[in-house]
């Protein structure tokens, strides 16, 4: 309970000062209620022994009752804005903090998680931690604070009634344990019948070219039949689990209430309680007994909202990479591998088992051009992904002009890189500001020289609206290439004296090809570059290749010294030619 | 063309009919068990009054306190056992809807043209069967017994009452009418404030999308200052537009909450029945029973608010899972035919997706002689990708006829088409299942020699059998995550196996994995041995010597024939054989100082 509280005042925020207060009133509230209540023994103590007075006493106490009705709608008046507030400005701070953490993590735990899930925790997860200060708990607060608060009054007006109601809750607290447990394991095995179909399903939708050519389709796709059948089993036992206990629960509550009043009747015939306390204490048991007894199923959308928690807990527990003292600055631009290992975190799916890199060195000095051939899985990506350190090597060290990485504050590293990958990211706004996200304070000619030099210009400026237009409008409207160029416009205004190429033109056909190549060679002019190369023709030219062999550089030199080493890179340029020859 | 669906039964209440007995029953049980509740109710307060002298009997028969402990509690046992009836029948209907959906949707899939699978993306249809079908869970297993308990509740309560004393009933009736009116006089027209807040809803969750997706890139170019301030922005957006719909809805929200709360009628009806006693004109026992009774109507009001949107995001599921059924499928042949011969004939094709108003095929026609090769070629968006799709019928064509062997492909089942064409590549997809399952897939019958004969052929037997459980390998596994490129090889093993007479083959995503391209070359040989091919063709020095090369653009036919006699002609293929050699002779230069 402790915990769930402190937990809620966390999620708060800034608001948690507000909440803390909404919640006083909430108690506030709930203990008018359950004085009200309390205010029927004497209510019905005047009805039922009148005296001359009784008129007097009846409005004096109806007075009370219309002064406590008018408290307790003042009170909730004040609660609901609160709760308002928190729910709206929580649920604003927790997504600026998860934003702001996924601008820290490490790249590598970035990739680590898929879209979706971070999708899930940015607004599902929030939505559902918020949901609890938006009202939920005060529900819970009623539902507890005001019966106690009864239940007090009454241990002065009749202690052994009191302490008969009170006897009711060690019966349900076990059933309530139960229940928890039951549904918990419950909720696990719909779990993972439902992960399965998840997954089956997935595959049945991604596979369905080969099932419907191999004729396992509709109800002939077993396996997803069956896992169907299996889900709705495992989800009705489960249900099963969760309903009959709760009811059962209910029941004891009830059937408890029930008892007392009896026992209340027999003291009453017995003569030893008043029959206006017992009278009171039924009306007030009564409408008690139903809110009480469907407690437990309220409860469960604190385990919601606590999963949803751990889930961004999670997230918020990442650890940026550190920044190494003292901070330097870049002067050069070579760039220097000095004995580097390094292997991907344990769960990374994308990678290959064990270590990635073998005690990789080499230096590339300032304005060469580099290419990384090899095969996939030998390692190529992962040297450029570790320059722009996406996660820091186990052994070793990385250095651009002489300075380590890892005492480079991001920006300043960032600030010297550019990357053009083979997907290109366009966001949806106009393509004069999509350049310019490269260099904020570029006037609108370093724009458009920019997207000039990267052979986009004149595709632009046919555009509508030119460079105003909006990728969202004409979405789907530009091509592989012009999509492309446009990310090297960005690359090109940036004018970082780094440049890394991931393989930019593999995903194009051959028209954008070319019209890409020459985009590519405005923007490597001057600059250190370091080129991922599948197609060896591509690079002939370069300074120096590199060729590297699961995670070991085995050879390196210009095209025609690895020729006549006629090693690893001559077998590999012999099969391309031979592959190339190849007709249908 | 393909049959549309007539469906006009739409939304919520036609998807339930076939769990329309579980929803009934939980209506019915709900409503019954919520009735007994009050009866319950109306009984203690019997009970209790007697000893303030009243009588206890009920239909005129005399009760004992035992007998009288005895039957309410069996009166609160068969109440909540009912109503845990009410809520286990109507979760079960919503699970067994569950199932009946998604078995239906996979079969519809299966008979939808392929080419509506791929564009639409699994992605999407991953949604409907899995968030949209469970999504209806909330209307069909929680909303019946609400309903059922929300309806029977206030209206037992009300006749309970007008029995007991018909003024008190009045008063608590009273109460709930003037609740209403002072919310109906402070509702505000909120419709531009709500379209405003549910716009800059849908908003954040754009740009919570665009702001993920678009991290792994923009964190190479800065730190993302651009993106974080274009999230920043939507998440100010969506707090002001909430803040202004609360504040102009929170006044009736509260009183709302204020009245129907049961405080003000317990207060109205203790008044009014203190004044009736003491007047002489109520019994004790019709105050005790109006107590417990009259606050069962403005109790059940509130749940029903939450019902309605609840209401609103299952229609919408529902519409989406009903847009999904409503497609059209492949029309079925009433006499299917089997095709003797293997040759290729597309006559007069036209195309175009859905009602577009382009068409992305005009008037195609062209003939390939069985066991040739036939070689595709024109600028993106030309129109060989979709000729393609249009053998295996991804698609149906619009006007026109594609024969194979002379029989019309939407004369033949699904199973002789299959049969016929592979679509190589479409499908490099592997299942959960060891490789020698991946590969036998395409024959299920097939011996183990011959899978390994495929596999073989396909050049990647050497490979399978360096795996530690050779072809038990589940493809799956950590460790064997094959490279796309053993994928690829493993797709055409499977094509081997399944030794169709026509194949369509995409060479650009036959390349895309450049590592191991003379395997793949080799593996290809095998599989097109023998076969009418019709290959979409990028690298053109590849299909310098094919039977017939097809040149494309804006969806017509300009070109047919050699590559000599085409270059001759200077139109679109020669322009693409420039480009091509261009393309072919770059590589990367600059003007580096470290030369």
């Amino acid at each position: 309970m402790i915990s769930l509280y402190q937990r809620m005042m966390r999620v708060a925020g800034s608001t948690a000062p507000l909440l803390r207060a909404s919640m006083f009133i909430t108690i506030a509230s709930a203990i008018v209620q359950g004085i009200m209540f309390a205010m029927l023994y004497p209510l019905f103590h005047e009805l039922i022994y009148p005296d001359e007075n009784s008129i007097r006493r009846l409005v004096i106490l109806g007075g009370i009752l219309v002064g406590l009705v008018l408290i307790d709608a003042a009170l909730r008046f004040i609660i609901n804005r609160s709760d308002w507030e928190s729910y709206i400005v929580a649920g604003h701070e927790l997504r600026i903090k998860l934003g702001e953490q996924l601008r820290r993590i490490p790249l590598e735990d970035l990739n680590d998680r898929r879209v979706g899930e971070l999708n899930v925790a940015l607004s599902g997860h929030v939505d559902y931690v918020v949901m609890v200060l938006s009202g939920l708990y005060n529900i819970v607060l009623y539902t507890i604070i005001a019966p106690v608060t009864t239940l007090l009054i009454t241990l002065f007006v009749d202690w052994r009634l009191a302490l008969a109601l009170g006897l009711i809750f060690p019966f349900v607290i076990p059933l309530y344990r139960r229940i928890r447990v039951l549904s918990a394991y419950g909720f696990r095995a719909s779990g993972e019948a439902h992960e399965t179909v998840t997954s089956n399903l997935i595959e049945y939708a991604q596979g369905l070219g080969v099932l419907r050519a191999t004729r396992q389709v509709g109800p002939q796709s077993v396996r997803l039949q069956d896992s169907l059948e299996n889900l709705r089993q495992k989800q009705s036992t489960a249900q099963n689990w969760k309903t009959i206990p709760g009811l059962m629960i209910a029941t004891v509550v009830q059937v408890g209430i029930l008892i007392v009043t009896l026992l209340g009747l027999l003291w009453v015939v017995g003569g030893s309680l008043d029959v206006a306390i017992m009278l009171a204490l039924f009306a007030i048991m009564v409408r008690y007994s139903e809110t009480l007894a469907m407690f437990a199923n309220m409860t469960t959308m604190f385990d919601i909202m606590e999963t949803a928690l751990e889930r961004i807990d999670e997230l918020l527990d990442i650890e940026p990479l550190p920044i190494n003292q003292p901070h330097g600055n870049i002067e050069r631009f070579d760039i220097t591998f000095d004995e580097v290992d390094f292997e991907y975190a344990a769960d990374d799916d994308s990678s290959l088992d064990g270590q990635v890199l073998h005690d990789v060195s080499f230096n590339l000095p300032e304005r060469s051009l580099t290419a990384l051939v090899g095969s996939s899985g030998s390692g190529k990506t992962t040297i450029t992904k570790l320059i722009t350190r996406y996660a820091d090597p186990q052994k070793g060290a990385i250095k651009i002009g002489g300075v380590d990485i890892r005492s480079l504050e991001q920006k300043e590293l960032m600030r010297h890189v550019s990357v053009v990958f083979q997907d290109v990211y366009l966001f949806d706004d106009s393509i004069r500001d999509n350049i310019r996200m490269a260099k904020l304070d570029a006037t609108d000619a370093e724009v458009e020289a920019a997207a000039t030099a990267a052979n986009c210009h004149e595709f632009i400026t046919r555009l509508p609206d030119g460079y105003d237009t909006t990728v969202g409008e004409i979405g789907g409207s530009l091509s592989g290439g012009e999509r492309q160029r446009i990310s090297i416009a960005r690359a090109i205004l940036k004018g970082a004296p780094i440049v890394l190429l991931d393989e930019p033109t593999s995903a194009l056909d051959t028209e954008s090809e070319v019209a890409v190549q020459r985009a590519i060679d405005k923007l490597v002019e001057d600059k250190t570059v370091v080129v991922i190369a599948h197609r060896l023709s591509t690079v002939v030219a370069a300074d120096t290749i590199l060729v590297l062999d699961d995670g070991r550089l085995v050879e390196r030199g210009t095209h025609d010294a690895l020729m006549a080493e006629n090693g690893r890179y001559a077998a590999m340029w012999n099969a391309q030619q031979q592959a190339r020859r190849w007709k249908v | 063309m393909a049959a549309r669906q007539e469906s006009k039964n739409q939304g919520l209440w036609a998807i339930t009919v076939p769990v329309k007995t579980h929803m009934a029953a939980g209506v019915v049980l709900a409503a019954v068990s919520g009735v007994l509740l009050i009866a319950g109710n109306v009984m203690l307060a019997q009970v209790v009054t007697i000893v303030a002298g009243g009588e206890l009997a009920i239909f005129g028969l005399a009760f004992g306190f035992r007998e009288a402990f005895w039957l309410l509690t069996g009166l609160i046992v068969l109440t909540y056992a009912i109503r845990g009836y009410s809520f286990i029948i109507s979760h079960l209907g919503a699970f067994r809807l569950e199932e009946i959906l998604r078995t239906d949707l996979t079969e519809r899939l299966a008979d939808m043209p392929l080419g509506y699978v791929i564009s639409t993306g699994t992605g999407a249809l991953k949604k409907v069967l899995l968030d949209d079908v469970k999504n209806l869970h909330a209307f069909v297993a929680d909303s019946t017994p609400m309903i059922g308990k929300s309806v029977a509740t206030p209206i037992a309560s009300l006749v309970a009452m007008l029995l007991i004393d018909w003024r008190l009933a009045l008063v608590a009736v009273g109460v709930l009418v003037l609740g209403m009116i002072l919310m109906y006089a402070a509702m505000k027209d909120d419709a531009t404030y709500r379209k405003q807040y549910e716009q800059s809803q849908s908003d954040i969750n754009k740009a919570v999308i665009e702001f993920v997706q678009a991290m792994p890139v923009v964190r190479t170019f800065d730190d993302g200052t651009t993106s974080f301030k274009r999230y920043n922005l939507a998440l100010e957006r969506y707090r002001h537009h909430t803040k202004a719909w609360i504040e102009l809805t929170a006044l009736p929200g509260k009183i709302a909450l204020i009245i129907l709360s049961p405080l003000p009628t317990l207060l109205a009806v203790t008044a009014a029945g203190i004044l009736f006693v003491t007047g002489g004109s109520l019994s004790l026992f019709g105050l005790m029973a109006s107590l417990m009774v009259s606050t069962g109507m403005a109790d059940t009001l509130m749940p029903l608010m939450w019902f309605n949107q609840a209401l609103k995001k299952s229609n919408a599921a529902a519409e989406r899972i009903q847009e999904i059924q409503g497609l059209p499928t492949l029309d079925k042949t009433e006499e299917p035919q089997i095709p003797e011969r293997f040759d290729v004939t597309l006559e007069d094709v036209t195309f175009r997706y859905g009602e577009e108003d382009i068409y992305a095929l005009k008037n195609v026609s062209f003939h390939v002689p069985e066991n040739t090769t036939t070689a595709l070629v024109g600028p993106s968006g030309a129109g060989k990708s979709t000729v393609a799709r249009l053998i295996p019928r991804f698609w149906d064509v619009t006007e026109g006829s594609i024969r194979i062997g002379g029989v019309d492909v939407r004369d033949m089942t699904t199973e002789t088409l299959m049969d016929t064409v592979s679509f190589v590549f479409q499908d490099t997809f592997l299942f959960n299942d060891t490789l020698a399952g991946n590969i036998r897939i395409a024959a299920p019958d097939a011996s183990d020699e011959a899978v390994k004969a495929a596999a073989k052929a396909a050049q990647i037997h050497d490979f399978i059998m360096s795996l530690p459980h050779g072809y038990d390998t589940l493809a799956g596994d950590r460790g064997t995550n094959l490279s796309g490129g053993q994928k690829q090889r493993i797709t055409i093993a499977r094509a081997i196996l399944r030794d169709a007479p026509v194949i369509v083959l995409d060479e650009a995503t036959a390349f895309a994995d450049p590592e191991n391209e003379d395997e793949i070359v080799k593996a290809l040989s095998n599989l097109l041995k023998q076969k009418t091919v019709i290959v979409i063709a990028h690298r053109l020095s590849t299909i310098k010597d094919v039977g017939q090369i097809v040149a494309f653009d804006h969806g017509e036919v300009t070109e047919k024939g050699r590559h000599d006699k085409l270059l001759a002609l200077d139109g679109t293929y020669a322009a693409l054989w420039k480009n091509y050699t261009l393309a072919q002779n770059w590589d990367v230069q600059h003007s580096g100082g470290a030369r």
